[in-house]
C-alpha cells in the first residue's frame, strides 16, 4: 500500500491534470465539471487527497469511505452515470501503471504488490461509489412510491357524516396502513358516521387485502364510524371464499350505488325526486 | 388520580384524563361500576380522548367495564379514541367488538338520547 501511495503522491498533480483532460472528452462529465465552481473542486480534491493519505498511510479508512459515498451520491444526483466512473477509474489505473513500473522496475515483487494495492484501492473506491449510487436511486424510488400513494388515496366527503374512500390499484400493507391513518383522521376531522370503502378499482383481493380491510373497518368503528364495503367483483368474491378468508364482520354491498343508498338510509337522508321535473336538455330544440 | 366521574342528567360521564397504570385502571372500573348503582344512572359515557396509549390491559378493562355496566342495567359507550390509538389497537387485535363507540362526548350523548329512556323491565309473569 505504501509503495503505491508514494508513487501516487509523487504523480498526484500530473495525474489530476490528465484525468481532468480525459474527463473533458466525456460530455456528461464535462457539463458536471462546469456545474461545480473551480474553487469548490479544488477544495474537494484537497480534501480527498488528504483523506486518501490518511487511509493509505495511517489506515484510517472510515473518513475516506464516507467522503466517497457522499461524493458518489452528489454526482449521482447531478446525472453522472456509473460507466463514467468506470472510465475515470480505468483511466486512473492506465495513467498510474507506467509510473509504478518505472519506479519499481528493479524489484518485481514490489511492483506486483504496488499494482495489486492500486487495484484493490480502485476496486474499493468504485464499489463505494456504486453503493452510493444505489442508495440515491433507491431513495428516489421510495420518494416516488410515496408520491403515488399519496395521490391515490383520497378521502371524499359526500354528505354531512358520510365519507367515500375509493381504493384504486393494489393494496399492500404499507398502503393499507397509510390509507387507514388518513381515513381515521378524516373521520375525526369531518365527524363522519359512515364510511363507504369502494373496491371497484382494486384488481385482486386476496386474504391479505381482506385482512387489511377488516382492520381499517375495525379501526373506523373504534372512532364510532360504520364501514360499508362495496364493489367486490365476482372473481374477487370467489377468490375470497375459496381462500377461506372471512369478511363476516364486514358489511358488504354490491356496488357503490347500493353503498351510498344504504349509508343515506342509516344517516336518515331521504332522496326525493321532484314530480314533473324534466332534466335539462342539451339546448337543441325539439330534442 | 387521572379520572373523574360526573353525573349529568341520568348519565354518568367518566373521563380518563391521563394514561393510567394497571392499578389505576382497575380502580377506575371499581369506582364506575359502584357509582352506577349509587346514582341510578341510565347510561355511562367513558371518555378516553386524553389517552395516547391503550394497551391490552386497558382495552380489557374497558371491555369488561362495559359488560359490567350492562349487567347493572345501564347502557355504556366509549368515546374519544384518537386515530393513532385506534390504529394501534387494531394492529394488536384489540377491537372491542361488543362495545358501542362514538367519535366524542357530543356524539356519544346524542346516541344515548336517541336510544330512549331506560329499558322497562317487565314485572308481569308471562
Amino acid at each position: 500500500m505504501l509503495d503505491f501511495w508514494t508513487v501516487y503522491e509523487d504523480h498526484y498533480e500530473e495525474l489530476q491534470r490528465e484525468l481532468e483532460k480525459a474527463a473533458s472528452t466525456d460530455p456528461v462529465l464535462q457539463s458536471v465539471i462546469h456545474q461545480v465552481p473551480q474553487h469548490v473542486r479544488d477544495e474537494q480534491n484537497r480534501l480527498s487527497f488528504e483523506l486518501t493519505r490518511k487511509a493509505l498511510v495511517d489506515s484510517e479508512w472510515e473518513p475516506w469511505l464516507e467522503n466517497l459515498q457522499e461524493q458518489g451520491g452528489a454526482y449521482a444526483a447531478m446525472g453522472v452515470s456509473i460507466p463514467s466512473w468506470f472510465r475515470i477509474v480505468s483511466d486512473f489505473r492506465r495513467l498510474l501503471r507506467p509510473s509504478l513500473r518505472q519506479v519499481y522496475a528493479n524489484d518485481r515483487d514490489r511492483l506486483a504488490a504496488a499494482i495489486e494495492a492500486m487495484e484493490n484501492f480502485t476496486d474499493l473506491a468504485l464499489s463505494e461509489i456504486a453503493t452510493a449510487y444505489l442508495h440515491s436511486r433507491e431513495e428516489l424510488i421510495i420518494q416516488q412510491q410515496e408520491a403515488i400513494r399519496d395521490l391515490s388515496t383520497p378521502v371524499l366527503q359526500l354528505r354531512q357524516g358520510l365519507l367515500l374512500l375509493p381504493i384504486v390499484g393494489m393494496m399492500d400493507s404499507h398502503r393499507a396502513r397509510q390509507l387507514t391513518t388518513q381515513l381515521l383522521h378524516s373521520i375525526r376531522a369531518q365527524r363522519a358516521k359512515i364510511v363507504v370503502l369502494d373496491l371497484t378499482g382494486v384488481p385482486t383481493v386476496d386474504s391479505a387485502v381482506a385482512n387489511h380491510l377488516m382492520q381499517t373497518v375495525q379501526a373506523a368503528r373504534l372512532l364510532g364510524a360504520k364501514g360499508i364495503v362495496t364493489g367486490l367483483s365476482a372473481e374477487n368474491a370467489q377468490t375470497l371464499v375459496r381462500l377461506g378468508a372471512s369478511l363476516s364482520g364486514l358489511n358488504t354491498l354490491g356496488d357503490l350505488q347500493d353503498g351510498i343508498e344504504e349509508a343515506d338510509r342509516l344517516l336518515g337522508y331521504h332522496l326525493i325526486r321532484e314530480t314533473g321535473w324534466v332534466p335539462p336538455s342539451n339546448g337543441t330544440a325539439g330534442d | 388520580m387521572g379520572t373523574s366521574i360526573l353525573k349529568q342528567r341520568d348519565y354518568l360521564i367518566a373521563t380518563v384524563q391521563s394514561d393510567l397504570s394497571d392499578e389505576e385502571w382497575q380502580q377506575f372500573q371499581d369506582d364506575l361500576v359502584r357509582r352506577i348503582g349509587l346514582t341510578r344512572a341510565r347510561a355511562v359515557v367513558i371518555d378516553v380522548t386524553e389517552i395516547d396509549v391503550l394497551d391490552s390491559y386497558a382495552a380489557r378493562i374497558l371491555g369488561t367495564t362495559v359488560e359490567m355496566v350492562r349487567l347493572r342495567g345501564a347502557e355504556a359507550i366509549i368515546v374519544g379514541i384518537q386515530p393513532d390509538v385506534a390504529f394501534a389497537m387494531v394492529q394488536l387485535g384489540l377491537t372491542l367488538d361488543r362495545v358501542t363507540m362514538a367519535l366524542d362526548l357530543e356524539d356519544g350523548l346524542e346516541y344515548l338520547d336517541s336510544i330512549g329512556p331506560r329499558r322497562r323491565h317487565s314485572i308481569h309473569a308471562d
